[in-house]
């Protein structure tokens, strides 16, 4: 039972004091049960003027509660010795409210009438940190939702638990379950809510996946199919006992299985990157070093097209990026495969890199005069972080400007285009979108028709430590230096 | 900005601000739902937009009042009276955003009586993604009194123009292909043309904020994309 020491009314670092009743509400609605009447109880023991109007907020039989309370509250004391012992070791509510991993809020209301009026008095590290959340600023700068606001206002002013559900807007867009609690009066007055978000994203987003997954495999798997069945048909058949069209048939049944088979890998491969797009990528990858990678992988396929490439990448260690090495190795070979494919013969495949770049420059435009369309663009973000820049350039046909929102959507293919053998699965362009989102990088294309496309990628670059800092790590010099990097 | 010598002049102030947040969060919140509508034939969805399009005219006749109100008892100066300005123009900016969600939403409830147009739809809804970001980050700038932030979204309007003007040739393409799409063609076309204008009430929004704490206008001319000519 660590659960008996009395809330602490020291608030964590700066947010003011908080009253102890909103602690002691704050903590039943988030443990309940049990758990809650015994901190109830010892807060009692402690603040009986503070436990009262919290235990009021348990529900309808208030009068009940507080009988009982009184019950465990003397038999608490026949167990006091023991459980001292653990309280005397239990941090304080204020350091486990503080810190739990959830966004947790208690809002304060004057009047009913005043829809702004509703403050923030208490809000754990994780909502300061999710929403932005100043000292004692108002509930509207952090939280918009009609429904997430409407059910505060509920808690606050109607006494009565509300759950909602809420998407945020965004990249990388958050699902949320909030639940709003009433949490009485304080001793000023004010009416007071607590309001606990539920991160739910991994949940639905797994569920939207797996409806995609199912509706995209079903849908792309039935020509080839179809066209697989047709074949076995006909080589029981006819083409029995004709051995020119039978190995012509094998050939092209053997194709279509092979395309069949890359299909899976890449709608496998899609849905295992949607399922953690919002969750960043830990490492760190040298992004020339991931082209130099890609460009001798594909060497042999550029040759059999008779397409060279010109590689202008930086020195080793300039451009490292935040990333997952296989995805970004990933995006780099979607988009060099994709520039061999519509090169024509004897054309040239240019990928760059380019380190350092601003969020303005990495954004900017090379050839004013192509079409140009960003298809994905990072979140706003408050650090002003460096970027670093990959650009693949084909010398084909190029791709009509009206086309060009579309690249990214699964299975799209630009209309009247060869895109000569047609051994693509349609996917590598959404592939490459969900990576670079969830690095938080953005992707754009420049297209002037009869001339070209070029892609362009740019990922936040890895942070790099100050020379100083790398040299005083606890005086401990260079050797300090290794679990750094 | 400077403490105010009356408290209440502050809060008055700074409640103006948080009455348009929360106006916002509403025109948000119906931008949306008009987007879920018609990607996902809701017909219940679609009149529960149409609706709640009240709450936002009420809303913003109240923060106008508040706002006149404001400006006749306290005279306010510089900063405070572009602060009030601001956030009348932004209302209404606002208010503008919600009649053309309403609208979305009366479209969409006469597209659920055609065959479903999925190719189209899914464009309709990544356009519609797009704006809603937008407004998003107007309003994230204004709440945080951003300028950066509010640039940043003023002088990127052309990628919802090259959506719209995407789109566009789509619906004709398919118009073309096949007459009886003609009338549901025309009411997405007018979806988009809608998401399109919603865009532009963000670059307004923006232009209000940083006139509001720069107390300049945005002197540079804006990336336009010119969709007729083309």
């Amino acid at each position: 039972m660590p659960t008996v020491s009395p809330p602490s009314p020291v608030a964590p670092d700066r947010w003011g004091g908080p009253l102890a009743g909103a602690w002691a509400g704050a903590w039943t609605a988030i443990a309940g049960g049990p758990v809650a009447l015994v901190a109830m109880t010892a807060l009692g023991a402690a603040q009986p003027g503070v436990a009262l109007p919290a235990a009021v907020l348990l529900g309808g039989g208030g009068i009940f509660l507080l009988r009982r309370l009184r019950r465990l509250i003397e038999d608490a004391s026949l167990v006091a010795a023991p459980a001292a012992a653990i309280a005397a070791r239990a941090p304080p509510f204020a350091v486990i409210l503080e810190n739990l991993p959830e966004p947790l809020m208690v809002i304060a209301a004057e009047e009913a009438d005043d829809l702004t009026g509703r403050r923030f008095v208490f809000a754990n590290a994780a909502a300061r940190e999710r929403f932005r959340i100043r000292e004692s600023a108002l509930l509207v700068t952090a939280v918009r939702s009609p429904q997430v606001l409407e059910a505060v206002d509920e808690s606050l002013f109607g006494g009565v638990e509300r759950t909602v559900e809420w998407t945020g807007v965004g990249s990388q867009g958050r699902d949320w379950t909030a639940h709003a609690r009433p949490l009485g009066r304080d001793d000023r007055g004010s009416q007071l809510a607590l309001l606990v978000l539920r991160d739910e994203t991994d949940v639905r987003r797994s569920e939207r996946t797996r409806a995609d997954f199912l509706a995209n495999a079903s849908h792309e798997l039935r020509t080839p199919l179809a066209s697989l069945s047709g074949f076995i048909e006909t080589l029981r058949g006819h083409a029995k006992e004709d051995p020119g069209a039978r190995d012509k048939f094998l050939g092209i049944m053997q194709a279509q299985a092979e395309r069949m088979s890359r299909l899976i890998d890449d709608l496998m491969s899609l849905s295992r990157i949607e399922l953690n797009e919002h969750i960043a990528p830990a490492g760190r990858v040298d992004l020339a070093m991931a082209a130099q990678d890609v460009i001798d992988a594909l060497a042999p396929q550029a040759r059999d097209k008779q397409v060279s490439f010109d590689a202008i990448l930086p020195p080793r260690g300039s451009a490292v990026v935040e990333g997952d090495r296989d995805q970004i190795v990933q995006v780099v070979q979607n988009l060099v495969d994709n520039a061999i494919k519509y090169t024509p013969k004897d054309g040239v495949v240019r990928v760059e890199i380019f380190p350092g770049l601003t969020p303005a420059t990495a954004v900017a435009p090379r050839d004013p005069s192509a079409a140009r369309l960003s298809l994905l663009t990072p979140d706003h973000s408050e650090s002003e972080s460096l970027f670093a820049g990959l650009r693949v350039g084909d010398k084909g046909p190029g791709i009509a400007r009206e086309h060009l929102p579309r690249l990214t959507e699964r299975f799209y293919r630009v209309e009247g285009q060869k895109s000569g053998d047609r051994s693509g699965t349609g996917l590598g362009l959404a592939i490459v979108k969900h990576i670079v989102n969830r690095h938080r990088g953005g992707l754009h294309v420049e297209s002037t028709q009869g001339e070209g496309a070029t892609f362009g990628v740019y990922l936040p670059m890895a942070k790099t430590l100050p020379d100083k800092d790398l040299a005083t790590v606890d005086g401990a010099g260079p050797g300090g230096v290794v679990k750094l990097s | 900005m400077t403490e105010h010598t009356v408290k209440s002049y502050g809060e008055e102030l700074n409640h103006l601000t948080a009455e348009v947040t929360r106006m916002g969060g509403l025109a948000e919140a119906q931008v949306a739902d008009a987007i879920e509508c018609i990607a996902r034939r809701d017909a219940g969805l679609a009149q529960s937009v149409v609706g709640r399009d009240e709450r936002l005219d009420t809303l913003q006749v109240e923060i106008e009042r508040k706002a006149f109100r404001l400006i006749a008892l306290r005279q306010p100066m510089a900063v405070d009276l572009r602060h009030a300005v601001a956030a009348l123009k932004i209302s209404m900016n606002l208010e503008r955003c919600g009649d053309l969600a309403k609208n979305i939403g009366k479209r969409a409830l006469i597209l659920n009586d055609a065959e479903p147009m999925s190719a189209l739809t899914r464009s309709i809804e990544r356009m519609g993604r797009l704006v809603q970001g937008r407004l998003k980050d107007v309003l994230d700038a204004y709440t945080a009194s951003d300028v950066q932030r509010a640039i940043s979204v003023w002088s990127s309007d052309e990628e919802v123009d090259e959506h719209y003007n995407s789109i566009f040739r789509e619906l004709l393409t398919y118009m073309m292909g096949d007459p009886r799409t003609i009338n549901a063609c025309t009411h997405l076309l007018f979806v988009a043309k809608n998401l399109e204008r919603i865009g532009d009430h963000a670059t307004n929004i923006a232009e209000n904020i940083h006139f509001e704490l720069t107390g300049e206008e945005i002197i540079s001319q804006r990336p336009k994309l010119d969709v007729i000519a083309q």
